[in-house]
């Protein structure tokens, strides 16, 4: 402490300690919250098709395509340790060649300050609905599911499964329209 | 130009002793109660940024208190002894 250095360093070092350790607070602050919410999905329309996946294998699989509504109020989730959510759309279903397959079918970033509100009508998906063979032509127990990561200042990042499922049906035939 | 030469000379820019520990507990001081200030009101507008922001500005605070060698840091010089020759010098005038 001697001369205007040492000092200027010292106030620099012990400044990063204390944000360190405050960081350290608003991580134990929300660390036992629980981060899971309600969702209301449901599918409009679902139809499925039975085309080449020339990303793969260039063989005929099943392709489905299905248009939903999601409606959710994620402003719980926010506080002061959330920056963003990544929400995710899943797909839960069971074939004669896996016991279970997930598919990702849509997903959104929602960032501290945007809407948190949300109730979307007849949406598209975002990703492609491949099956890798023949399991979605008359699959009975299809489950949709929403799911978030938190992404926080400091801390766990933990994904949540959001409360409220839609299990819904493909229809038992081929479609042959342009969807 | 002679006199201001000797004004930039004559400003003392060490700190003593006790000059040092009180800038040190000064700036541990501000720098704390200013953490947990921010801490209070980022907790209250629910925003991290803002206890940064605290955080930040009594950095600052602190600096610009125990930065600069302000005159209160040299407020209790050592007692030097006076140097050996002075004092034998003075003892040989006394015989």
């Amino acid at each position: 402490m001697h001369t205007i250095f040492t000092r200027g360093n010292a106030i620099v070092a012990y400044t990063l300690s204390v944000s360190a350790c405050l960081t350290f607070c608003c991580f134990l602050s929300t660390v036992f919250i629980d981060y899971r919410a309600n969702a209301t999905l449901n599918t409009v329309k679902v139809v499925v098709k039975n085309v080449a996946d020339y990303s793969a294998s260039r063989e005929k699989n099943d392709l489905g395509y299905l248009t939903f509504d999601l409606k959710t109020d994620l402003t719980p989730l926010f506080n002061w340790n959330v920056k963003q959510l990544f929400l995710y759309l899943t797909a839960e279903y069971q074939t004669e060649n896996n016991d279970f397959n997930q598919v990702v079918l849509w997903d959104k970033i929602v960032l501290r300050g945007d809407k948190t509100v949300f109730n979307f009508k007849n949406m598209n998906t975002k990703y492609y609905f491949w099956d890798d063979g023949n399991g979605l032509r008359g699959n009975k127990n299809v489950t949709l599911t929403l799911s978030w990561n938190i992404i926080p200042n400091a801390g766990l990042l933990p994904s949540v499964n959001a409360f409220g499922s839609h299990t819904f049906a493909f229809p038992s035939e081929y479609t042959s329209l342009r969807v | 130009m002679s006199s201001w030469l000797q004004y930039v000379k004559s400003i003392q820019i060490h700190v003593d002793y006790d000059g040092q520990e009180r800038a040190e507990k000064l700036s541990r001081l501000i720098i704390t109660f200013f953490g947990i200030v921010g801490l209070i009101w980022g907790y209250v507008t629910q925003q991290f940024l803002q206890t940064i922001y605290v955080l930040g500005a009594g950095s600052v605070m602190a600096a610009l208190i125990t930065v600069p060698p302000w005159p209160m840091y040299h407020r209790k010089p050592l007692d030097w002894q006076k140097s050996q020759s002075e004092v034998t010098t003075k003892l040989k005038k006394k015989k």
